[in-house]
Parts: C-alpha cells; structure tokens; sequence
C-alpha cells in the first residue's frame, strides 16, 4: 500500500536529501502549544534546511497547521523556542509585522481581497511600491499564473477559479519577498491541473527559498521530496529526507502511517 | 406518514396563527395611521413653516422636519466614532470575557427606558453644563440611545468579514492599522452605513429622551446656534394629541406622524439597499 509516485519529484528533491549539511532556516526547540485546555503540540523539535521542501504530513489533528501558525506567530501563546535564520522569532527586529513578511504563510482555502487581480498581488506591499508593473509580473510568472491574467489584471480577483486564486495567493505571498513560505495544504480540493502548476511553482522557489508545505497527500510528499516530517498527536514522530521516511521508515507509527494511512500514538 | 404529514401540518397552522397577530397588529396600525393623515398631508403641509402660526395647529411642518433631522443626524456623528471604536476593539483586542461583558453592557443600554436618557440630560447638560435646552444637549443624549444599535450593527458588520481574510492580511505583514485601513473597513463599510441609517432611524423614533433637553412646541424652523432649541415632529405630535379638543390639531397631528413613519421607513429601507449592494470586484 506504499504510495508509489506519479510524477518526477521535484529538482531539488535530490539535493535536499543532502539536507542536513546545509545551513538551518529554521529551527524549532520543544515547542507545545495548548489552546482552551488542549494540547495542540508538545515538545515538536524540528530542523529545516536553507533550501528545498519540507514536507509535514500527518492524519488530522496532528498539529501540522497549528505549527505553522505559531512559526509567524499567528499563534502567541507557545512555549519554546523558535528561530528563523539564527533570529529568535519572539524578538524578530522590527516586530511580528516585519517577522510575517520574512516567513509568508498560505491557507488551505484560496482567499483573495475583494479587489482586482493586480491590487490582490501587490497587496501587502507599501503604498509607493504598488504600481511597479515588474514585481507584478515577475509575481504572477513564479507563481505560474501570468499567461492566464496578463490581459485581464484589472479584473475581480474572485471571478478566478479556486486553482488560479490559489496561485494568485502564492503571487502575493511572494511580492513581499520572503525568505521562508510556508504552505498549507495548498493544493487541498484544487483540480489535478492546478495541483500541478502550484507543485512546480513550490519546487521552484524551493531552489532559492525553504518552503514547508502541509499536505495530506502522501504522492505529493513524495513528488515534492525535500525533508519529510511526519507529525502525530501534535508531536515529531519522525523526520527524514523523502526516500528515506518512504523507503525505510524508522518508527512503527510511520509505517502504520504509509500503510494504512492512520496514526494510534 | 399519512400521521406525520398531519401533524407537520397542524404544526405550521398553529406557528402562523401564533405569527399572525405580530404582522398583523402593526400592519394595522400602519394602516390606519396612514388612513388618517392622509387628508391633511400636502406638499404644501410638509414643506412650509408658517413660523408657528395657530401654534402649530394649522402651519406646516419644515422646522419640525429639519429639527427631527439634525437631532439624529447629530446623534449619529456623536455616536458613530465611539461605537466604530468599540466594535473595533471587540473585534480587535477583546479577551472572550471582556466581549461577554461588553455584550452585557451594550444590552443593558438597550433595556433602559428612554425617559431616564432624558432625566439625566436634563441634570447633566441643560442644568450643570448650563447648554439649556438645546440641539447639542438633545443630540448627545440620543447619541447614548442610538450608542447600543450602532455598536451592534458594527459589530456585526466587523464579524461577517472572513477570518481568512484577516488572517491573510496579517501574513503578509499588515499591521493591525493597516489591518484596519485596507481590509476591515473597505469590506465593512455597507455595515457601518447600515448602521449609520439603523441609528438615525431609531433616533427619529425616540421622543422621551428629547422632551426636556432639545425641544420647544413651536416657533424655530432653523437653531441659530447648536445651544439653541429646536421643534421635532416626534415632541410636534405629542404635543398636538394632548389638545384632544381641536379637530386640526388632531389632523396636523396624524399628518405629522405619517411623515415621521415615512421618513423612519426611508432610512431602513435605504439601510437594507446599501447593506444589499456590492460593488462589482466583490461579485
């Protein structure tokens, strides 16, 4: 029952899975997070390198969209320690503001503004940089979405469809220039088309950017390659490079996980 | 099923006879409201003064109309930046304990008779601030008895905004002004004019708290100042149904009040427009 890919994983997959030498972007120390008497995460360590895909998965619940959360601080209310480029994020300079355009986060569900296409891409940029035609299509073609909209950037954002409007989502994470993207479940209920188009996109900046991507998909895990994560119960259960969480799980948990696609821990 | 489509019938037949006289009591009051000041409405009627000949018995009826007008539109320019600020900071930064006691508050505003506003504008402004009664003394008390519909409208309007849209916003970085600014209030802002309307139309329903502070029976078409008083067709028809006796005043007096309906009727309705309406890159 070992998914097997469809797709070739991604060009930096196999340079990824020489992760553990490069530099860390991000670095996660005995996080727990507990919300109306709920323990969401407990004691999550996690490394992700400079470059390449982080991959969490996990069964629901788990707390892969809770750790995302408080990577931006859209969650407070965590205990431990998180660093983004050697920088404590709770004393990020310039404040959370400053922290939430370093490390961008996309939803699970497209949510573009009740405005045109263009104002949605230049959206979280400052007043005087909004009108710079450039960074709006150099935008619209990483997030490969500029030869759908090129003749119509003065149209609602909402008359796209739900894939466009997650690629146009993905555009306007990346005007402000992050340096990590975190994604989650970008592709959930998108068609197989769209799926593709954000997968390459994500490989892509994942050549010059780390980007963690929560997904529940384990093809697309291994498409996406990277490091994979496997979260459960709110905790690390294991984290490996993809061929090696797919081919040669270390933890009972990951392989009742790949194999019956459920997590008792 | 025979049974059950009985008993679903005998269901419905018992809630519309329950709903029934709830419709129909104000419909017919309506009804015979409009019945009766009909014959004594004109054009004329509502758009002279007659600087208070016959004391309002036979004159029309601008002054009232303007006073009604200013003193809710003065209400609402005196609530709306202290209701926005309060439905902002319940959306904003409220813990889930200050929103339960805010609610409590604000329904608590709203269960106070109308007359005590007046009592303590009556105290507070016209004696110990010594503005008489006036416009401004008048506004600022309806101010507090339209505060609790405008902080609910907004707060409602504010609450109907997605979270995702938010939550979006504050990852690309936007401040909580920015927030605010770019966001919130573009997408709100059918709701806060709603409310707007709501207010000024439950400003315009409310005689009580400006019986003692604003108002005089007749012989202002326009204040001079905001320290002067004003006459309003809501104080106009009260004072008009006390003198029973006289056939035209009881005339002016349903006359007035079909005005004073139509003029609520205009604000709700247009209230339910814009609240309808988006613009076109929102459809």
């Amino acid at each position: 029952m070992k998914p097997e890919p469809n797709v070739t994983p991604c060009v930096v997959a196999d340079q990824i899975s020489e992760s553990q030498a490069l530099p860390l972007a991000l670095q996660v120390r005995d996080l727990s997070l507990t919300i109306d008497g709920q323990s969401l995460l407990r004691d999550v360590t996690l490394n992700v390198p400079l470059r390449g895909v982080t991959t969490l998965i996990g069964p629901s619940g788990a707390g892969k969209s809770s750790l995302l959360r408080c990577l931006n601080r859209l969650h407070e209310n965590w205990q431990g320690e998180v660093a983004i480029d050697g920088v404590n994020v709770r004393q990020w300079p310039g404040g959370v503001d400053v922290l939430r355009r370093h490390a961008g986060l996309i939803g699970q569900k497209p949510c573009v503004f009740p405005t045109t296409i263009a104002a949605n891409v230049m959206f979280g940029l400052p007043r005087l940089q909004r009108k710079r035609r450039a960074v709006l299509e150099q935008c619209l073609r990483q997030a490969a979405l500029w030869d759908e909209v090129k003749d119509r950037l003065q149209s609602p954002a909402m008359s796209l469809s739900l894939g466009q409007q997650q690629r146009l989502c993905i555009a306007r994470a990346l005007a402000v220039q992050p340096k990590l993207l975190m994604l989650d479940e970008p592709t959930a209920s998108l068609d197989p088309r769209s799926k593709q188009l954000i997968e390459q996109t994500m490989c892509e900046l994942a050549q010059t950017i780390p980007v963690i991507c929560v997904t529940h998909d384990l093809d697309q895990a291994q498409r996406l390659g990277g490091q994979v994560v496997f979260m459960c119960d709110g905790k690390v259960i294991e984290a490996a490079t993809c061929a090696s969480f797919f081919n040669s799980p270390q933890r009972i948990e990951s392989r009742e996980f790949l194999r019956w696609s459920v997590c008792d821990c | 099923m025979k049974f059950n489509g009985q008993r679903d019938l005998l269901t419905k037949s018992l809630v519309v006879l329950l709903a029934l006289p709830a419709l129909l009591l104000p419909l017919a009051c309506l009804l015979y409201i409009v019945w009766r000041g009909l014959p004594g409405l004109s054009l004329d009627f509502v758009f002279s003064s007659g600087e208070g000949a016959g004391f309002g018995h036979s004159s029309g009826i601008v002054g009232q109309l303007w006073g009604s007008l200013l003193l809710a539109l003065g209400a609402c320019v005196a609530a709306l930046p202290l209701a926005l600020g309060i439905a902002i900071y319940e959306r904003l930064l409220a813990s889930t304990g200050q929103r339960r006691v805010l609610a409590s508050v604000v329904a608590m505003l709203q269960g106070i008779p109308p007359i005590v506003f007046g009592l303590f504008g009556l105290v507070l402004f016209v004696h110990a601030l010594d503005w008489g009664v006036s416009l401004v003394s008048g506004a600022l008390i309806l101010a507090i008895v339209v505060l609790p519909t405008l902080v609910m409208t907004m707060i409602a309007a504010l609450q109907r905004i997605p979270i995702e849209h938010t939550e979006a916003a504050r990852s690309l970085g936007l401040t909580e002004g920015q927030l605010l600014r770019r966001v919130w209030l573009p997408q709100a802002w059918h709701g806060l004019v709603t409310g707007v309307l709501l207010g000024m139309a439950r400003a315009l329903s409310e005689t009580a708290p400006i019986l003692f502070t604003a108002t005089v029976f007749s012989g202002v078409v326009w204040p001079d100042s905001i320290f002067a008083p004003v006459t309003t067709l809501q104080t106009h028809i009260f004072y008009l149904a006390q003198e029973g006796g006289s056939e035209a005043a009881t005339q002016v007096a349903w006359s007035s009040a079909v005005v004073l309906i139509a003029l609520v009727a205009l604000f709700a309705l247009l209230a339910h427009v814009i609240q309808k309406w988006r613009p076109l890159h929102e459809a």
